[in-house]
């Protein structure tokens, strides 16, 4: 079975983000490895140890991206492609999903397994996008993932409803939620072994296409200007005898804010 | 004038509030307004899909329909903005929305926006607002396709209780889809228990409950109270509470009237989900604990102690 991951680069939320002038300020800012698509990668190893899968990863935007991609090699990746093209810096969730659909129809993969969304963004839409492209199933918000046989899988998501438990047909599209795994802590020997591996880097052109065939140049939206979020202040806190305190809090929920 | 589509948003046959919330703005944007109800059983909703403010109700009703699969929602729904002509169209805030929005928009070849809060149309431009990085920033957005499909972040707009709709239902017939990826099993939800994206009050649970008797204990509150049960993710992760009741940016957006958060320390990630409540009462034994900075009210103290008070101040006032 070949396996295909997809990490981005995103700002840590932890963090605080400075807006000025409808930008987000790069001052302060520190770079990980997307916490859902750390979950992709764990769950693809998962299947490399288990089912004999190659697994290869990849990672799309511009700029350096070594350090997430060796910390992956070091979880146990066998091999990372970075597409690295500046005029991915603005793409929009339809151009990334295209990009996506190059690489996956470049390397006859079976299974393509993403995070539910990017931290950053938070939009969740490419790794569905990209089933809807390629015109092969999909399912999001997934938390466990068995091998069936060669071409099936047999997955659990978490629906409106309850767990849906799916039998899915390769080649698949599976988005995965952090309920899936607790992604491994690299051992030493993984992170000597990470720093050795090659990292395949190429731009759009060599990828064989460009940011118009993916629709780059034509953006479905853009995002015109970053505004801070209100942020909401802390109120009343009351300390002192439990049996008061509550009392008294109970009665301004009823009286003054009337939501009780 | 811009015809908005509305996906109903049904859970257990039951319509959930965000259908009239969604409908209620659409037609304060002056649009004109239709709904489209997929499912086993949802003819019936006919009228309620009228007077929640849609003129016309698209039904696509099939007993294959009865249990969500992403592919034949979607193209069900497609059916309908192109049957109603659209030029939007609109999910709340549910995984059927988040997994049904993006085929939606590539099959309509229209832009795709989830979790939005606001949306403005002048003329032909079209914008929308919606948070992002954990609710730390948010985007403006320019719409550059005629067509924009958008999910609506939970609580972003209210229902006008005066408004409603005429009843008009055209019947659909059910999509052929062929689906790589078949339900074979659903295990529901506890039947009875309050939706926590449709609770009008959330109590959840964070590590400070330690156990399983803090979880029954804090759960006794939310039910004294007919509210919605949610959780930190560190009671998911320690195994006491169901992933589907965890609350923040991987889990659900909540945005009831009061958010009672009982010994949760506020994680941005936590804060993230739950900062669209109106009110947020805070039980933490930690005074510095980050969620104080967000909570309306807050008590510093055991919640072990606090929360049996609660429930006896609360009976008081309730008898």
């Amino acid at each position: 079975m070949k396996i295909l991951t997809t990490v981005k680069k995103v700002v840590d939320v932890e963090l605080n983000i400075h807006v000025e002038n409808g930008a987000i300020l790069d001052k302060g800012l520190q770079y990980v490895i997307n916490a859902w698509d750390e979950n992709a990668v764990e769950a693809a190893v998962q299947l490399k140890e288990s089912h004999k899968a190659d697994t290869t990863l990849v990672s799309l935007g511009s700029g350096d991206n070594t350090d997430i991609i060796r910390k992956c090699y070091a979880m146990g990746i066998d091999n990372a492609i970075h597409i690295d093209d500046p005029a991915l810096a603005k793409a929009d969730s339809p151009t990334f999903a295209r990009v996506l659909q190059k690489v996956y129809e470049a390397g006859d993969y079976d299974l393509v397994i993403t995070g539910k969304q990017a931290q950053d963004t938070d939009a969740g839409q490419a790794g569905i996008m990209l089933a809807q492209f390629l015109n092969i199933p999909c399912v999001s918000n997934v938390i466990k993932i068995e091998v069936t046989d060669d071409s099936h899988i047999q997955v659990s998501r978490l629906g409106d409803a309850g767990t849906e438990i799916l039998d899915v047909t390769l080649p698949a599209v599976i988005t995965v939620s952090d309920g899936i795994n607790e992604p491994r802590l690299p051992a030493m020997r993984g992170i000597m072994m990470a720093k050795k591996k090659k990292i395949n880097v190429m731009d759009l052109a060599g990828l064989g296409t460009s940011f118009e065939d993916v629709g780059g140049t034509a953006p479905t939206s853009e995002i015109v200007e970053f505004m801070p979020t209100e942020k909401r202040k802390g109120g009343q806190k009351f300390e002192g005898e439990p049996a008061e305190v509550t009392a008294k809090v109970v009665d301004l929920l009823v009286n003054e804010a009337k939501v009780l | 004038m811009t015809n908005i589509l509305v996906v109903a948003d049904i859970k257990q046959g039951e319509l959930k509030g965000s259908t009239a919330e969604l409908l209620s703005k659409a037609r304060a944007l002056g649009a004109d307004t239709a709904v489209v109800a997929v499912g086993g059983q949802v003819k019936d909703l006919a009228d309620q899909l009228a007077a929640a403010g849609s003129d016309t109700q698209f039904i696509v009703e099939d007993a294959s329909l009865e249990i969500f699969s992403a592919n034949p929602f979607a193209a069900a729904v497609v059916k309908a903005a192109n049957e109603f002509n659209a030029d939007m169209v609109w999910f709340g805030f549910s995984e059927t929305g988040k997994a049904a929005a993006p085929r939606v928009a590539v099959q309509l070849e229209a832009a795709c926006a989830t979790e939005i809060i606001d949306v403005t149309i002048d003329g032909d431009a079209v914008q929308i607002i919606r948070p992002a990085i954990a609710n730390k920033v948010l985007q403006k957005v320019k719409v550059n396709t005629p067509k924009l499909v958008a999910v609506v972040r939970a609580g972003a707009f209210e229902a006008d209780p005066e408004i409603a709709g005429k009843e008009n239902v055209v019947a659909l017939d059910p999509p052929e889809t062929d689906t790589g990826a078949k339900i074979k099993e659903l295990i529901s939800d506890a039947s009875g228990e309050i939706d926590l994206t449709d609770a009008d009050i959330v109590v959840s649970v964070g590590r400070g409950a330690k156990d399983q008797t803090g979880v029954d204990m804090v759960k006794a509150l939310a039910d004294d109270l007919a509210a919605g049960f949610g959780s930190s993710r560190a009671m998911v992760d320690a195994g006491l509470m169901a992933h589907n009741k965890q609350v923040g940016q991987t889990g659900k957006i909540v945005a009831p009237s009061l958010y009672i958060a009982v010994g949760i320390s506020g994680a941005i990630q936590h804060l993230a989900g739950m900062n669209g409540s109106k009110v947020i009462l805070a039980v933490n034994k930690d005074p510095e604990a980050p969620i104080f900075n967000v909570a309306d009210f807050g008590i510093v103290g055991d919640l072990f102690d606090v929360v049996p008070l609660l429930k006896e101040e609360i009976k008081k006032i309730r008898a």
